[in-house]
Formats: C-alpha cells, structure tokens, sequence
C-alpha cells in the first residue's frame, strides 16, 4: 500500500524576538511518510530531566586516558539514575528490546581530542547486548566515513557490529545512502541544492537511536550537543546553513531534529563529556583548547541536556577570558577566517546561534527553561 | 531542427565530399530529420597511427590537410581542418571544476568552467577544444548534449576514453525534441549578457535565445530594460539569484538535488523527453535527484562508463517526477516517455 505523505511547513518567524536569526527566517518545507511515535523518543519519558554524573578518576591527570573501569561504573549509575531502576540491565530494558536494531550516532568531527570516546561507546553496546540486542543489530554511525576511519572504533567493539557512514567524505559526491522520500527543503543563501535529505539508515533500518555526543563549542551554533549531534548528524547538505558570517543553525537544527521518523526513534541521549572543546569547535585537533569535565550526562530530553550544555560551555570560556557564546558583537567576527579564529578564542567566523536549543525547545523537543529542568548530579 | 544540430550535419556531410564543414555550409541545405552527429578528434599524427585510432573504435576524424588524403587512404573518415579552420572557430574552455567560488565558505558552491551557455547562445557556431589530458570524454559528452559542431585537439594518452565515449553516444538514439526552457533571454552579443547566460546554465535555469520577449516563458531577460538593467549584471550571480526567485523553483522544469557539478540540458515533446547529465566533477556521483515537470511513466538511463543504471526512488505528484540516477560517471542521458 502506498504511504500517504505528511508534508508540514513550519515557518520560522512566529518565534519570540530574542531567538531571531540575523535577517529573515527561512521557511522550512518538512516532507516525510513517518507518524510520530505514540510517545517520541524526543523528549521521551523524562522531559526536563538530567542525570549527570562526574569522577574525577574517568581520566588521568593529564586528561589524555580515559579510564574504562571508572566510565562503566559512571554508565551504570547514570542509567539507573535516569531510570530510577535498582539494577542498570534493568533501565536499559525500559528503552530497548531484543528485536531493535539499534543505531548509535556517535560524534567522530572533534577527533582527535573530543569525539564520543570508544569506552562509552563500547559500554554502549555491551548494555545492549546484554538486554539481548545482537553485534549484527546494531549500527554505530556518522556521515563521514573518513572520520570514522580515523576514530576507529571496531577494536573496542563485538564481532558484529555495524560501523556505518553515509558518505565517503565531506564532498558531496555520495547521495544514495540519503532517503529522497524524507527531507527539509529551504533556501538559505540562494544554494542550487535546497534539500536536506535523512539517512535511509535512519528512516528505513533503525528501530531505536541512542546519541552520544560531546561537549563541544561551536563557531556556527555556540554549542554543540545532543540537538545538532542527531540532527545535522542525520542529514546530507547542512553545512549550506552558515555562510559569511550568518548561520540559520538557529531554527535547522531543532527543524531536522522534529522530523519524523528521527524524532520517534532518538530515545537516549549520552552525553560524552569526560573532555570538551570550549573554543574552536566542532574541531579538536590538538589539546589547545580542550578541558575536561569528566562528565557524562543522561537523559531523553535533548534540549535540557544541551540547556545545560550552552553553559558549561559559556563558563568554561569565561574562566579562560574568552568572549561569551551569546556575544553578537560584529567587531568580534572575521567570517571565513577559521585560522584567525583558532588563533584567537575572541574571533568569531560566524555569529553563534546557541538561541537553538531553546527553538527546539519551542518545538517541543525538551524543555529548555532551566527552572523547570531537574538536574541529578552523581559524583563518584 | 536546432541550428546546432544543422551545423553538426555540415560536419558529418563534410566527411563524404572531402570539403570543409564551411564550405559543405555554403553548399547545403541540411535534411529537416538528419540525426545529430558526433563532435570531431582533430588528430595532427600521421597515418602510421591508424591502428591505434582503429583500436580505440574512431573511424572519423579533422586532419591537417596535407595527411587528409593518406587518412582517407587509410579507410578513415576525414574533414580537413587546418590552422585557418581554427582560426575561424571559436575556442571554448576545458570543462572542469575551475574552484571554489567561496573557499573558505560553508556552501562552497564549486566554479565551473562549461561551455553550454556559449552553444545554446550560438547554435550555428563552430567551436574548438584544446583539451589537456583526462578531458576529451568529458568534452566530447559535452559537445554532443548539446548538438555542436565542434572539434577537439585531445591528448593522444585519452584515445580509448575518447573512442568509448564516442561508442556511447553511438549507441544513443537519435532525437530532436525541441529545447525545453523556463527563460527567455533576447542576446544583445555583450559579454554581460553571456555571463548571464553561463551562470543561467550552470544554475540550471532552463533558457533559450530569443529575438524578442516570448510568450511561453514565465521569465523573458532583455538587459539594459528597465527591468532588468545592465548594472545587475555586473554580478552576474547575484542576477542569476534574481532570474531564479522571479521564476519561482516550483516553476522551473528541471531541479536537481544531491549535487552542484551536474549541469543539465533538457529537450522534449510534451510526450517524450532527452535529459542529458554532464557531471563536471570528475568524480564519480552517487544518487543524483531529479524533478521533472510532469507526469512521465517511463524512464530509461544510460551513463557513460557504467554498468546498466536503473533509475529508482520514484515519485509523481500531480506537477512532477521525481527520481534518482543511482551512479553518475561524466555523462547520462535520460529518455522519459508519458
């Protein structure tokens, strides 16, 4: 039977002045056969809530290794935490059954210093595995297959497991592992290619997503965690959105992260914050602005956790003397410059959008009034 | 018929009577239904090279006038062309990606350098290639989507792409739908209006020429009107960006998605359609979509280079088709029946 395809508008502009992008909103066409779930993953069963758990012993003193014994122990404490189960096996049985194909979108662009580290990602699937969930059902993915090769996580993995990407490379040659039956259309900067495509990993073979993101800064959005993670990290053509100086993150990010069916099926969010990156991110490519908050953070709502993101970002620039990620002065930007801006954490190549996480939250992918988010916070 | 396909008839009619494409030109009136002919390696070698030609599958060729004859001799089909046919033709530039317009920039719209705009611009023009290595294919793909009359100085390491290339488009059925476009643009002959031209073309915005406002287009350009003053064109981009939005994308005939290196000619019918894809990258692209106005049910591809490519991912709304080429080398040609 032919689905019948859902086609939404979702115009930007009825949103509160303070969230504004700079010039006129784009319009944004959403074209999809996905429902949503009854319950979607985002914000899930938990809105608003956040489980963050810290030891200092997940890394050595230097911050270079991470400890795999300390990172199970902060896993199996978050998740019950989250959960509010006796046993861990337990609260990871409330989000995943032996039938679900699992995909595991980790974050590999902050290599080689802040990407989703293989000790979460293996603790990942070993919880996984033990709810019952087979090597071969499950998939841990990125767009690039470049940076996956760089990561490399099949020596941290089972036999089994998928590692998947659905491009060669930043390049724009590979489309085919995009869905053409699932996109965002929008003109930003007068692009030929309007089209924001899904992964048909995501659309056509996943059951369940779990998003492991970083706590990174980033020159487009401010920060950059658990929304921009699954959303600008399931869709093809994204990097179009920010352009001399100006960025549209603000309203594309939650935009692709409300489709269906990426929506429904993102039920948990890990957030890797054993290191961060507190300027010129998304990148990490050496140790010059890298911190560790020996964090890891859980939870279902993305915008709360990325809530809580925005400051712990803001506040590590702050200690180091940087500008704030909410500053929109234009004397600060020097666009397309991203040398000046690895060079001086006062440099901006865009004006930053961290106004995202509360778009999204207008949406209703969270919530994003830190009032009214419940932050558990574990210490070992 | 095209002019351009008349010109590549006083080509291949150049072939039989030994004349020059010009003087077959003078002499002829080109049949209505002649099928469009293939461009032309100029080869400067002599005879003694024929069996490397013979392998690589070409049988016609330009030669320099004093080794036309031995050509001939040879069992080559030959046109004589020497420094004075160049001299008379206009040079085009090597289809590539040249760079990128906006380096450092997150769109990274790529520059490429094509020449369709200057054969849609002169259909009865005579045009030549001088090609550096590992560009005759795309070239000669080039000159044939778009039925010019053209000749090509290639580098002789690209013989066998070149004669594969040729072996394609011979395998390709003959059409001469008319032009499809959405714009008209009444040419004035000023570089202005070429540049329009070439980024109306390399932005897939359908145009022909036209000697006054047509009609049929929802959009007809005259610069230096009121409408379209010629101060816009000094950024030829930026004008090309208000042709686009003055048109509407929900207008446009064709769109294409999951690429900017693809520059696309469109011919049809109503009935039937001819898609040609040329893939200036030089890289090979995997599921290129497209969107057709109209309702087409069948949909056949052939892509140089490639094994069978099946169009998949079908979609007709009420306007449109929509599909996608699942690998593209440097050229497919897409036939669509109502």
């Amino acid at each position: 039977m032919k689905r019948r395809t859902f086609v939404q508008l979702l115009a930007a502009t009825p949103l509160a002045s303070t969230i504004q992008a700079k010039g006129d909103a784009p319009k944004y066409k959403v074209v999809t056969p996905y429902k949503p779930a009854a319950m979607p993953g985002m914000p899930g069963p938990y809105p608003g809530k956040v489980v963050s758990v810290k030891s200092a012993k997940c890394l050595s003193e230097d911050g270079l290794k991470i400890d795999g014994e300390a990172v199970s122990e902060m896993m199996e404490r978050g998740m019950r935490a989250l959960a509010g189960d006796a046993k861990a096996i337990d609260s990871w049985r409330r989000f995943f059954t032996p039938d679900d194909v699992v995909g595991i979108k980790v974050n590999a662009g902050g290599r080689p210093w802040v990407v989703s580290s293989h000790e979460i990602v293996a603790e990942t699937v070993r919880n996984l595995t033990a709810v019952g969930v087979k090597p071969q059902q499950i998939y841990i993915y990125e767009r690039f297959q470049g940076q996956l090769d760089q990561v490399n996580y099949a020596p941290s993995l089972p036999e089994g497991v998928n590692i998947f990407a659905a491009e060669r490379a930043n390049a724009r040659n590979d489309n085919q592992n995009y869905d053409p039956r699932v996109y965002v259309e929008a003109d930003f900067f007068g692009e030929d290619d309007t089209r924001s495509n899904m992964m048909r990993l995501v659309s056509q073979k996943l059951t369940k997503i779990i998003n492991i993101p970083n706590m990174k800064d980033h020159g487009a959005t401010g920060a950059t965690g658990c929304l921009k993670n699954i959303a600008y990290g399931s869709f093809s053509n994204v990097a179009r959105t920010h352009n001399r100086g100006v960025s549209h993150t603000l309203s594309f990010v939650g935009a692709l992260a409300a489709v269906e069916p990426l929506r429904s099926k993102t039920v948990l969010q890990i957030m890797d914050g054993l290191r961060g990156v507190w300027h010129g991110g998304p990148f990490a490519p050496t140790l010059k602005y890298v911190f560790f908050p020996r964090t890891i953070m859980f939870g279902t709502d993305p915008v709360a956790i990325d809530r809580l993101l925005l400051d712990v970002i803001d506040d590590e620039r702050k200690r180091r003397g940087a500008i704030s990620i909410w500053n929109r002065d234009e004397k600060t930007l020097d666009f397309n410059n991203g040398g000046d801006r690895d060079k001086d954490p006062n440099v901006n190549i865009i004006i930053r959008e961290p106004g995202h996480v509360e778009y999204a939250g207008n949406l209703g992918l969270g919530i994003h009034d830190k009032r009214e988010i419940e932050v558990k916070e574990i210490e070992l | 018929m095209r002019p351009g396909a008349v010109a590549c008839v006083f080509a291949l009619m150049a072939l039989f009577t030994g004349f020059s494409a010009d003087q077959v030109r003078k002499q002829a009136a080109a049949p209505a239904d002649a099928p469009s002919a293939a461009p032309l390696i100029y080869w400067s070698a002599g005879v003694e090279t024929a069996e490397a030609l013979k392998r690589a599958g070409i049988e016609r060729i330009a030669a320099p006038p004093d080794k036309a004859e031995a050509w001939r001799g040879a069992g080559f089909k030959v046109v004589a062309a020497g420094q004075a046919e160049f001299d008379r033709r206009e040079k085009l530039l090597t289809p590539r990606i040249a760079g990128r317009a906006d380096v450092a920039s997150a769109t990274r719209r790529p520059w490429i350098d094509a020449n369709g705009w200057r054969f849609a611009r002169n259909p009865a023009g005579e045009f030549y290639y001088d090609l550096p290595q590992g560009k005759a294919a795309m070239a000669i793909a080039e000159a044939f989507a778009y039925n010019a009359d053209a000749v090509l100085k290639i580098d002789p390491a690209d013989l066998t792409e070149a004669g594969a290339m040729f072996a394609f488009i011979k395998n390709l059925t003959g059409e001469n739908y008319p032009l499809v476009a959405d714009i008209g643009v009444i040419d004035d002959k000023s570089p202005e209006t070429g540049e329009v031209m070439n980024l109306l073309a390399r932005r897939n915005l359908l145009f022909d020429v036209v000697a006054v406002p047509a009609p049929q287009f929802r959009v007809n350009i005259k610069l230096g009107s009121k409408e379209y003053p010629r101060v816009e064109a000094a950024n030829p981009s930026e004008f090309a960006q208000k042709i686009r939005r003055r048109l509407g994308d929900e207008n446009r005939s064709l769109r294409v998605y999951g690429t900017e290196t693809v520059i696309c000619r469109l011919t049809g019918d109503g009935a039937r359609a001819r898609l040609s894809l040329l893939n200036y990258s030089g890289r090979e692209l995997g599921g290129v979509r497209l969107r057709l106005r109209g309702n087409y049910g069948r949909v056949e591809a052939r892509a140089f280079g490639l094994a069978r490519v099946e169009p998949e991912d079908f979609v007709n709304d009420e306007t449109a088709t929509e599909f996608s080429v699942p690998r593209l080398g440097i050229y497919a040609v897409i036939e669509l029946k109502k």
